[in-house]
């Protein structure tokens, strides 16, 4: 009997030292901190982890995930990271790279870029916050085929203190292409950058950076080109989210510019049939005296271009056409015939009657 | 002989010198990448096409035109119908009767069984398409590449899909233009058109047998920015592939870079990127992103280029043999040739061993069938044939080769794939 206590007593002292050394020794394997940063991509992502901070929330549907990757961008807790619906009142949480968690408290988000900050109690934090800016403009220059890494929590892999994960790629070009996101359309419609470094979910609000470390872009969801149908790895450019920061970190204020919404006159009527697919814009009947006359339009032209928008369809004439208001003057290409045209048109108000 | 302290030594220095050496390498690459950009940006043009049908692009989604034809039905034997006797000629019916139906009779039209009714309504739905499976194809930008200087360009027939009433070719620095279709390779899913400019920016081409597995290969294109082209980093997968018209890559490609040039270090074009597959028929696009991605070459087929500029729709070749597939070699053995085949005119029948192909031993069924693969429609070959019941070989030939019977053009409406609009908001998520 007292035999057996003995060997009883032994074996958990053996296993409660043999588990503290495992710990120990985990946290000596996989402790970012202890080892040196040898190559360029390792000194980045060592430099940039701090910054990077995991946020999980609500779920929503079965296919919406509950987790989601910020980048802090001030000292007093300020917290990017895209809108999504995930981010619900006292439901959100920040685990930052330490692997303490806050919660976080929202911000007003930007409608038309799709972010939100979030806002964390820094009195709670060990040690200082390591924000990241978006850089000055000459800073955030980038080329198609520079080698970039991309920082996030994809798939929730990362609990805790682990680490975000670091994908690396290249950028493939900056495009300018109309977005859906599942069925809905995307309201930003700046221009975007493409990557093929990998962009799952939960990746999403995360970092683009290139190897010295410059923050080039904001990860946004896996999204669809409408204008080919094929699902992008794209980042939102960080340069574009400098006025909505400027307003609520620093207490900037925005200029708020009103717009009266004046919708434009062409005289231009195009060729359209009712209920089919929306054809080419082609120009049945021109108005005299309107801005159509003046450039020269004549029937059955094809309206293919409009500054830098392509026209392929007679809705796509219209939506581009509300972007503009009277008095603007627009670059057109037409087509007639075999022969591609262009010229300038003087964009003006509907005359009344 | 003591060579212990040598080899420490060395295996001490070894990985020191491997790692210093080696540890940034790859850095090295990215001044390469902008200079092969740079020399092979001004000759990947913007295609944009306007017009013509949305249409879905599912597991058998066509690029080469409908399925293959189904076997034909054998003719039933027709029966003499039999003259009604005056016993079995309908009754006039009395006031509250309903008409009797015959068991093998359809229903009138008029008065149809609900329930009968119900699988109808589900076959109508297939046929429409309404459920769509696999890739949608949209009216929308792709690539190509400047073949001459005088406006000859090269695009992907995946452009040319939806029949598009106008294609509009940008190229950079020189203006759009008007382009006009010209030729095509189904087989090699590569299409010719033509635009009215002189003084374009020309590619060197690289010829196939130049090609190393394994070397870098950039899919470069020039879809959604106009400004500077897109840029897919990868390298050559396979030579030779899809019987010797494309290399196999594994860079990204996708509608986003179809028609783009592929280039090597040097920003010379190895190809083409182009949706393909093995079977020929299936569009190939369902693989993009996926790590296969597949590039016709181009310095190979002056030849071809010069049929395609003549305006020639060039096809993969149809010999019309059926195999055997018991017949382990050498040679072929046919156990069959359909009716409209080239064989059959050419006098080949069931039994028949083929043996050589324009010199070339046949090994076995499938050996014959790359030999016959590789050919296009209108081209010939001479084969040497050991016929049923006769011990010497006889040569036959030269035969002309048809065009594929799956790769003919669509004719009818019936024909058209299954189209349907994706719902399209304003504004809102």
């Amino acid at each position: 009997m007292r035999f057996a206590m003995i060997v009883v007593a032994s074996a958990t002292v053996f296993t409660a030292h043999v588990l503290t050394a495992q710990t120990a020794d985990f946290g000596k394997a996989y402790s970012f901190d202890e080892r040196k940063p040898k190559t360029q991509i390792e000194r980045t992502v060592h430099k940039l982890l701090p910054s990077i901070a995991k946020i999980h929330g609500a779920s929503g549907l079965a296919t919406i995930k509950a987790y989601a990757t910020g980048i802090i961008v001030s000292d007093q807790g300020h917290i990017v990271t895209l809108d999504q619906i995930l981010l619900q009142k006292d439901r959100t949480r920040v685990v930052l790279f330490d692997g303490t968690v806050h919660d976080a408290t929202l911000i007003r988000a930007d409608d038309k870029l799709g972010v939100r900050l979030l806002k964390i109690d820094p009195a709670g934090v060990n040690g200082k916050l390591q924000p990241l800016w978006p850089p000055a403009e000459e800073q955030s220059k980038y080329r198609n085929g520079q080698f970039v890494v991309s920082l996030g929590n994809c798939f929730r892999l990362a609990e805790f203190s682990e680490k975000v994960s670091a994908t690396f790629g290249v950028v493939v070009g900056k495009a300018n292409t109309a977005l859906r996101y599942r069925m809905a359309d995307v309201k930003y419609d700046g221009d975007i950058i493409l990557t093929d470094a990998c962009n799952n979910p939960g990746q999403y609000g995360g970092g683009l950076f290139t190897l010295d470390g410059r923050w080039i872009g904001l990860n946004m969801r896996l999204l669809d080109s409408k204008e080919t149908n094929t699902m992008l790895s794209a980042a939102l450019p960080a340069r574009d989210l400098l006025p909505y920061l400027e307003e609520h970190v620093l207490g900037k204020k925005r200029d708020v510019v009103t717009k009266k919404v004046v919708p434009v006159w062409t005289g231009i009527t195009l060729f359209e049939q009712a209920g089919r697919k929306s054809p080419p814009a082609y120009v049945e009947r021109v108005k005299r005296n309107s801005p159509g006359r003046k450039l020269g339009l004549k029937i059955d032209d094809m309206i293919v271009r409009i500054d830098d928008f392509s026209i392929r369809s007679c809705k796509e004439l219209r939506s581009v056409l509300n972007k503009y208001k009277p008095g603007d003057t627009v670059t057109v290409m037409w087509k007639r015939g075999t022969r591609v045209m262009t010229g300038d048109m003087k964009l003006a108000e509907k005359p009344k009657k | 002989m003591n060579l212990r302290p040598a080899i420490v030594l060395t295996s001490l220095l070894l990985p020191l010198t491997a790692q210093q050496g080696n540890l940034d390498e790859f850095l090295k690459l990215e001044p390469v990448l902008q200079a092969a950009l740079k020399r092979a940006g001004p000759f990947v043009v913007t295609v944009e096409t306007f017009g013509g049908t949305r249409h879905s692009m599912g597991k058998d989604g066509p690029t080469d035109g409908p399925a293959p034809p189904k076997p034909r039905p054998k003719p039933k034997k027709v029966e003499p119908t039999p003259v009604p006797t005056p016993d079995e000629l309908p009754k006039p019916l009395k006031p509250g009767e309903k008409p009797k139906e015959k068991p093998g009779e359809k229903p009138s039209e008029g008065k149809q069984d609900p329930k009968n009714d119900k699988p109808e309504k589900k076959d109508k739905k297939k046929k429409l398409g309404l459920v769509a499976t696999g890739f949608q194809q949209t009216q929308g930008k792709t690539s190509g590449i400047v073949l001459t200087s005088d406006g000859w360009i090269m695009i992907s027939r995946f452009a040319l899909n939806l029949n598009p009433t106008t294609i509009l070719i940008n190229v950079p620095g020189h203006g759009t233009y008007h382009a006009e279709r010209v030729g095509e390779d189904t087989s090699r899913g590569i299409a010719l058109v033509k635009i009215d400019a002189v003084g374009l920016p020309v590619p060197k081409f690289v010829h196939p047998n130049d090609v190393r597995v394994g070397q870098w290969a950039f899919a470069l294109g020039r879809t959604f920015a106009e400004a500077e082209p897109t840029v897919h980093l990868g390298i050559v997968s396979a030579k030779n592939r899809l019987f010797g018209r494309a290399l196999q890559i594994d860079a990204y490609t996708s509608p986003a870079n179809y028609g783009g040039a592929v280039v090597d270090i040097h920003g010379r074009v190895l190809g083409i990127s182009v949706p393909l597959s093995p079977s020929g028929r299936n569009a190939g696009v369902e693989w993009y992103d996926s790590g296969i991605g597949f590039a016709t070459t181009i310095g190979d087929i002056q030849g071809l280029v010069k049929r395609m500029k003549e305006g020639q729709i060039l096809q993969r070749a149809w010999l019309g043999v059926q195999l055997s597939t018991s017949h382990l070699g050498p040679g072929a053995k046919i156990t069959g040739t359909p009716k409209d085949g080239a064989a059959k005119e050419a006098g080949l029948r069931k039994g028949d061993i083929i043996l050589e192909v324009d010199g070339v031993h046949v090994l076995n069924g499938p050996h014959f069938q790359m030999l016959v693969s590789s050919r296009l429609g209108g081209e010939t070959c001479t084969l040497i044939v050991k016929k049923k019941r006769k011990d010497e070989p006889i040569e036959v030939g030269p035969i002309t080769l048809k065009n594929a019977p799956w790769s003919e053009q669509r004719k009818g409406k019936e024909d058209l794939p299954a189209s349907f609009s994706l719902p399209e908001k304003e504004d809102g998520r």
